[in-house]
């Protein structure tokens, strides 16, 4: 039986569980691809942050910034606010992995992203023969479709002239995409449009992507008060909708966030 | 003017900077546990960081000045909201969103 199982956990069943994933990498891979080229980056750099930095936000983020001119400095801080929320994704991830080596878990750190993690998290949370060897597989997979797509489209981006407004849009779609899988109640609306009407608000005032940064810390914090100021309440009605299984296991609430992002 | 070299620079610390963040906590929670008041405080993070990066796309032009002219992006944004929430999934809502950004941009 356990010749069997191992059979079928080989590496065609793990890619078959990427597969998914893999596929909806290449349209945005795609126009990642085309969006670094449009800001200087040639098919070597795309492959190098493709692999290296892996973060489709972080990309596209890096392409954005690079297209206004942003110093190194600001775009690194950006990037820093960006992928702070892998923090969470792989603290969540821990559990499963206690028995790993250093190595062998600085190595899977540097492969995962949003996408390969919700896969990996439902796998550990429900399949007893998933290992850390496994959700190695998943996260390489998704890396080879993700720079295979983005090498290509900074190949179309060398022989077609694009829009880059249009192309753009993908960044705004994407993350689009992220901030509706986050919400889970009223107050996370509330925080969204708290901060939506804030960074524009200081990115005018400060003529800086700083403003970005600005309005993130203050939104959330709020919402982290409000949420606190609740606490207890029966009735809040802000906080309806999202803590069904609040307090009773502590990776409850990443778990049910990042489910949403498997497609 | 930057070149590959300063590109090259770029993407090394961008990597450290979206590794560190990925590889810290997995080093330090297999070994501990989650504080309640960390968890708390990171999940308003990632909802308030996309609503700041999408205002500014559809809000904020190159030079920060108030974007007049958004009625397609608004538009377009409103309907990945949409579909994001129908579908739950990340390829298709960003296939829609650029189909939507291409018509309304043409009609508008």
């Amino acid at each position: 039986m356990n010749e069997v199982d191992e059979e079928n956990q080989g590496w065609l069943a793990v890619f078959k569980i990427a597969l998914p994933l893999c596929l909806s990498y290449i349209p945005i891979g795609l126009a990642c691809g085309i969006l670094l080229h449009s800001s200087g980056f040639n098919i070597l750099l795309t492959g190098l942050a493709s692999i290296l930095v892996f973060s489709g936000g972080a990309q596209f983020l890096i392409a954005s910034m690079l297209a206004i001119h942003a110093p190194l400095l600001q775009v690194l801080l950006m990037l820093l606010f960006l992928e702070l929320r892998y923090a969470l994704l792989s603290a969540s991830l821990s559990p499963f992995m206690k028995k790993e080596s250093l190595g062998f878990l600085v190595y899977f750190a540097s492969s995962m992203n949003d996408e390969n993690y919700a896969i990996n998290y439902l796998k550990f949370a429900t399949d007893k023969n998933w290992n850390g060897h496994k959700a190695v597989m998943v996260n390489h997979y998704s890396m080879l479709f993700w720079t295979v797509s983005n090498m290509i489209g900074s190949t179309i981006g060398n022989l077609i002239h694009f829009d880059v407004n249009i192309v753009n849009f993908t960044l705004t779609a994407l993350f689009g995409y992220m901030m509706v899988m986050q919400v889970k109640n009223w107050l996370s609306i509330g925080v969204a449009a708290l901060s939506g009407v804030l960074s524009v608000w200081l990115m005018i005032v400060l003529k800086s992507t700083m403003g970005l940064v600005i309005a993130t810390l203050i939104a959330s914090f709020v919402g982290f008060l409000i949420e606190h100021s609740l606490e207890g309440h029966k009735h809040a009605f802000l906080l309806r909708g999202l803590h069904l299984h609040r307090r009773k296991g502590q990776f409850t609430d990443v778990k049910e966030t990042s489910d949403n992002h498997e497609d | 003017m930057r070149t590959n070299g300063d590109y090259l620079l770029l993407i090394i610390l961008a990597a450290i900077v979206a590794f560190i963040p990925r590889v810290v906590p997995l080093l330090y929670f297999t070994k501990r546990k989650i504080p309640a008041w960390f968890d708390e405080w990171m999940k308003y993070i990632p909802v308030a960081l996309f609503t700041a990066l999408i205002a500014k796309d559809v809000f904020v032009t190159s030079t920060y000045t108030f974007n007049v002219d958004s009625s397609a992006e608004i538009i377009s944004t409103l309907l990945v909201f949409l579909i994001a929430a129908r579908t739950k999934s990340m390829g298709v809502t960003v296939v829609a969103g650029l189909i939507s950004i291409l018509i309304f941009s043409y009609i508008l």
